[in-house]
């Protein structure tokens, strides 16, 4: 070990036959297999790893866990670019490139440290306070520049080239934490018979047990129960995996690592995100030691007792050689006997005056030199710790140092048992937070239980692991596993009241919320520590407050006079740890990030110059390039070919539901506004469904197939909600009814032919079957079949033209819709897309989505003559609510430009012409087509129905592109009003 | 069909029917059914019994789909007293996947436990497939089939082939064809 290298010869679970070369912001360093980037910085004495997110304050590594708040790294570029991750958490891979965060224009020396200087003006809800005015609208101006100087790591803003997975994983016992509570525990439940899932989000097993000595005991109960483990056919162990979320129903949510740069990893996922269904869980997540809260407090070179441990027994590095030990507790007195053999220079400062003697009687053995009752006053160095201020009962010494371990008792990992809404408890004895009473099939061991001593833990995680198992019906004899006493001892609890003096006494690191801070809210109100979270922003980093937790209860306390339990604890959620979106999305990003639906006759669509348009999951063809170089220039041209001769629609993804049963009739005469008893057979009927409060829900039709059977249509928007509000009414509201409905939109390839010569060329392509005027008259069905296929054809029309729906079954689809195409080409037959449908409606005046839009009646859309004076149809009662009949209610009108040259929007506001264009108006357009037919643009709109006199002229505005643009209110159907075009 | 690391996938046309009883005449309909048509129906949800031609699943709890193997099967028919009888052979299709590595293939698609007795040889489940439901037949040790929705059926099959590692699919052995959508 040399001057910049705290590498020790010998010891540790690195493997030093496997160097590993990597860079920290851009510098060559150097570490082992097994080091986390961390540990490989500390050996290669890199103090000073951030700056801090408001002050800019120099930050080294303070923990070994995911707890860390400080060293939080940038790894990867472009598309890969990863920011605000612990390097305590980051296992060292050949060609990691890490970078720190938050400087410019170094780590060394950062501009913005300047805001140090500002500190007074900083305070904890500054800039609510601050930057209030001169005007409502000055917030938008400052948000831009304290965005900009706040923050940690940036991410990338290229498409991230890696692949991600989901996955479902099932198991028994869900075991989580790899410590030795863990190991027992899945070990107990494996024996018992149980399928195991051990989840670790380190890359060893062992927790706290790879913090001890690798010549001891510790580590051989380590490797046999862990071989034992291997051993089992029944067991998962899954490493480099954090448990992130519990959720309803054993649902754990892990998050696995592959490696942030494996070259062995081509092909395979990044990051795997299981998604791991349980029948019971032990949670045996261990314990986070807490920080002490003295001035200057996050200097690098203050670090966890339990993390130097951590550095010097798992990864063989020194972190220090001259180290004070700041401690309450016996727990970190093993962390300075631990330095103290490997060679440093010790100094144990425990703020007890009376510690124990056999600590005390150790630390003489060992040349540890011991102040009670003292507690660090004033740390020295700016980038580096060298000497801190120690302040005893009575005297007060300085001591040069270039490490500060610290302990202020330990923390019970409880956020996973609290996703669930289960409230830690309180408890005195160790004081701190304990699970709460957890469902039955959740059990607790170890330090997470207050359980600190080792042989207690592994004891617990035996029982835990058999009533797991038990729990999942598993209940082989299980043995106990081999004792380990480690004769870790648990101390009396000794709170810290914390010090004041010259300096920063930070809680939350990670936000930069000092003891200052926390006093200030509490002046201001925020006792709540929920409040207090939310004003001074304490515990909302990506650490998540994971070590300021207590700390800043404890200060909240202090400052109410109150205990713990009566400050209270904030809520804990999901997730525990960051997690990557990718991982979430998985597979599902790309062509797959959502399924797409297609429609029978989707291949021939687009290998004819389809241009095809997503419609909720739909593909369907927007417009065929053939009829127009752009939609605007198609889609005039299709709305021509059905109005002078004939097009072919795709509607295959209208939705289709059977309707069939003794009670059918009956049913529909309640789901539809309109009555459908006495519709013959053979007819169809067009129908609206209110919601239960009144406003339209959907409209299609409904066609009587027999007495007893009838072939509903629903938009293809609603069809699922229509499926659904059916089932749930035959279910909860008319159980009494026997009707059964199947959504059968899949079984159906359904084609329009609409235009004049709809009826020949249907003639023509279907020569043995009469479509005639008298056999199948407007709103009429006609059953056959088609090359072995179910054929039906409704006559029905959506565009104001003579037309027929005509269904066969999904497989023979294609082949019937280029059969038409092929007998009506001599008729002028070619296929026209939704946007042609779409304006070819609005000629006719039918409403569709944007008029229903969950807002109108049957009155406003100019339908409320369809119920007439029905009654017992959902949504009859609220229909009639006064407010429902108010004169001003946006009822449907027509709408046709006046002004040569100009166009209307949909979504264009209405205003009385001389108004002032301001406010939301008295209406709005919602559909807009050109009308070849009439020369015009003409569109639909819901206008005020006491401003809504036909040829009145109104102003529609659209500020979005600063138009404005008159136009007459006229009847909404444009076309053909007697309907002489679709019955003739 | 086509084999590919242990992974056998292949898709076809879905020749099924779906019977459905009122609420309290399910007695006389299962006896109407074994009587004229010699179908047996399985008594829970997710309870498959197999027959010479096709496999009866209980879907809901007075749901069933008959599945047949071939056409030409037994036709059916339904006392529109007893119930109702809706032809569901075009609107889906069917997966067919067998192989060591199925467990590891469907554990990216499907919420399955391969090993749970729910799933056993025999047992039907309706999951969720990337969103599209889907019915989940398990067909063997290490056979399935999944009865997808023909309009979602590419989305679902290029997962699938994903998940897979690019397995290609093949046509079935009853139709011969790949399925078109």
């Amino acid at each position: 070990m040399n001057s910049r290298n705290k590498r020790l010869p010998s010891g540790g679970r690195i493997d030093r036959a496997r160097p590993v070369d990597f860079t920290f912001d851009g510098k060559k360093l150097c570490g082992f297999h097994g080091d986390t980037l961390a540990s490989a910085l500390l050996a290669n004495d890199v103090a000073l790893v951030g700056r801090s997110f408001k002050y800019h304050r120099p930050r080294g590594i303070f923990s070994a866990g995911p707890e860390e708040p400080n060293a939080l790294v940038t790894l990867g570029t472009g598309g890969r670019r990863e920011p605000n991750l612990p390097a305590t958490t980051l296992e060292l891979a050949d060609g990691m490139a890490a970078e720190s965060q938050n400087r410019w224009p170094s780590l060394g020396f950062d501009i913005q440290s300047v805001n140090g200087l500002f500190a007074p003006f900083l305070s904890a809800g500054f800039y609510y306070k601050t930057f209030m005015g001169p005007t409502r609208r000055a917030w938008m101006f400052y948000e831009h520049f304290i965005r900009r100087a706040a923050g940690l790591g940036r991410a990338g803003v290229d498409a991230d080239p890696d692949q991600y997975e989901v996955r479902h994983a099932f198991c028994d016992v869900a075991v989580i934490g790899g410590g030795p509570a863990g190991l027992s525990a899945a070990r107990a439940a494996a024996t018992a018979g149980a399928r195991v899932a051990l989840i670790e989000q380190d890359f060893l097993f062992g927790g706290q047990l790879l913090s001890k000595r690798t010549d001891g005991g510790a580590a051989a109960w380590l490797a046999t129960i862990e071989a034992e483990l291997r051993g089992f056919e029944n067991v998962t162990m899954m490493a480099r995996t954090t448990a992130f979320g519990v959720y309803d129903g054993g649902v754990l949510g892990l998050v696995g690592q592959q490696g942030n740069v494996d070259p062995d990893r081509a092909g395979s996922p990044r990051q795997v995100f299981t998604m791991l269904r349980a029948c019971s869980i032990v949670f045996a997540a261990g314990a986070i030691e807490r920080p002490l809260v003295f001035p200057d407090n996050d200097r690098p070179g203050v670090m966890l007792a339990s993390a130097a441990r951590a550095y010097l027994n798992r990864f063989a590095v020194l972190p220090g050689k001259r180290v004070v030990v700041a401690i309450t507790n016996d727990s970190a007195w093993r962390a300075a006997f631990d330095l103290a053999v490997a060679g440093a220079e010790v100094t144990v400062a425990d703020l007890r005056p009376v510690p124990a003697s056999y600590l005390l009687a150790e630390a003489a053995r060992l040349g540890v030199s011991v102040r009670t009752g003292a507690r660090i006053a004033r740390i020295r160095g700016a980038h580096r710790v060298n000497a801190v201020t120690l302040a005893g009962p009575k005297t007060q010494a300085d001591i040069a140092c270039d490490l500060v371990c610290v302990s202020g008792g330990w923390s019970p990992t409880v956020h996973l048992t609290s996703h669930l809404g289960v409230r830690p408890i309180y408890r005195g004895d160790i004081d701190g937070f304990i699970p709460g009473a957890l469902p039955a099939s959740q059990f607790v061991a170890g330090s997470i239980a207050g359980q600190y001593a080792t042989a207690e833990a592994v004891e617990a995680g035996h029982r835990a692991g058999v009533e797991a198992a038990s729990f999942c019906g598993k209940s082989k004899p299980a043995r106990a596993p081999a004792k380990l006493d480690l004769r870790d001892t648990v101390s009396t609890p000794f709170r810290d009241p914390g010090s004041a003096g010259r300096g920063k006494a930070f809680v939350d690191f990670q936000m930069d919320v000092t003891v200052a801070d926390i006093a200030l809210a509490h002046r201001e109100g925020y006792e709540s520590v929920e409040h207090l979270k939310r004003y001074t922003t304490l515990g909302m980093g990506t650490d998540q407050g994971k070590t300021s937790n207590f700390s800043a209860l404890a200060a909240m306390a202090a400052l109410c006079d109150a205990t713990i339990p009566e400050t209270g604890v904030t809520a804990f959620r999901p997730p525990y740890t960051p997690v990557a979106i990718g991982a979430l999305a998985g597979r599902a990003v790309g062509h797959h990030f959502k399924p797409f639906r297609r429609t029978p006759m989707h291949d021939w669509h687009q290998a004819n110059g389809a241009e095809m348009l997503e419609v909720g999951l739909w593909m369907r063809p927007w417009f065929y390039r053939n009829s127009g170089r752009d939609v605007n220039e198609a889609y005039v041209a299709e709305m021509r070919m059905v109005r002078e001769a004939a097009g072919l629609m795709d509607i295959s993804t209208l939705g289709k539901i059977d309707v069939q049963g003794p009670d059918a009739a009956i049913f529909l005469d309640r789901v539809y506004a309109n009555g459908f008893a006495k519709l013959p057979v053979g007819r169809a009927r067009y129908g609206v469904m209110l919601r239960d409060d009144g406003i339209v829900f959907d409209d299609g039709t409904t066609t009587r197939l027999s007495e007893n059977s009838f072939f509903m249509t629903t938009s293809t928007a609603k069809a699922a909600d229509v499926l659904s509000r059916l089932e749930f009414l035959l279910d909860t509201a008319w159980p009494e009814l026997r009707v059964a409905v199947t959504s059968v939109s899949d079984e159906w390839a359904a084609m329009s032919i609409a235009g004049p010569k709809s009826r020949d060329l249907l003639s023509a392509a279907l020569p043995g079957i009469d479509v005639s005027n008298e056999a199948l008259p407007h709103m009429s069905l006609l059953e056959s079949a088609w090359q072995g296929k179910s054929l039906r054809i409704l006559r029905l029309s959506y565009s104001g033209e003579r037309a027929y729906e005509v269904y066969v079954g999904a497989s023979a689809g294609e082949r019937l819709w280029t059969h038409l195409l092929a007998a009506g080409e001599p008729l002028g037959l070619k296929p026209y897309g939704v946007e042609a449908l779409g304006a070819l409606r609005v000629e006719k005046g039918h409403v569709a989505g944007p008029e229903i839009d969950g807002r109108t009646t049957l009155d406003d859309l100019g339908l409320g003559r369809m119920a007439g004076k029905r009654t017992g149809f959902v949504g009859d009662v609220l229909r009639r609510r006064p407010a429902f009949q108010a004169a001003d209610r946006h009822r449907l009108v027509g709408l046709e430009c006046v002004e040569e040259g100009q166009r209307l929007r949909g979504g264009a506001i209405l205003f009385k012409l001389g108004e002032a264009i301001q406010g939301h108006g008295h209406g709005r357009i919602t559909s807009v087509t050109y009308s070849p037919t009439l020369g015009k643009y003409i569109g639909l709109g819901l206008f005020a129905g006491d401003l809504a006199i036909e040829g009145t002229e109104v102003l529609a505005a659209y500020p979005m592109k600063k138009e404005q643009v008159r136009a007459r209110i006229v009847s909404p159907v444009f076309l053909d009003p007697e309907g002489k075009r679709l019955r003739g | 069909m086509a084999e590919v690391s242990a992974l056998e996938l292949s898709v076809a046309d879905c020749l099924l029917v779906q019977i459905e009883a009122w609420d309290g005449t399910f007695e006389q309909f299962q006896s109407d059914l074994s009587r004229t048509f010699g179908i047996a129906l399985p008594a829970t949800v997710g309870e498959t019994v197999r027959q010479p031609s096709l496999r009866a699943i209980k879907v809901a709890p007075r749901r069933f789909w008959l599945l047949y193997d071939t056409s030409g099967g037994p036709s059916v028919e339904v006392d529109p007293d007893l119930g109702a009888l809706t032809h569901l052979g075009e609107g889906r299709i069917r997966v067919r996947l067998c192989g060591d590595r199925l467990p590891g293939v469907l554990a990216g698609c499907i919420a399955v436990d391969w090993r749970s007795q729910a799933v056993a040889p025999g047992k039907a489940i309706q999951t969720s497939f990337h969103g599209v439901p889907v019915l989940f037949v398990r067909t063997g040790e290490a056979e399935c089939e999944l009865i997808v929705p023909r309009s979602f059926s590419r989305s679902i099959l290029d997962w699938l082939k994903d998940s897979a590692g690019g397995v290609e699919l093949e046509g079935s052995d009853n139709s011969g064809m790949h399925p078109k959508f």
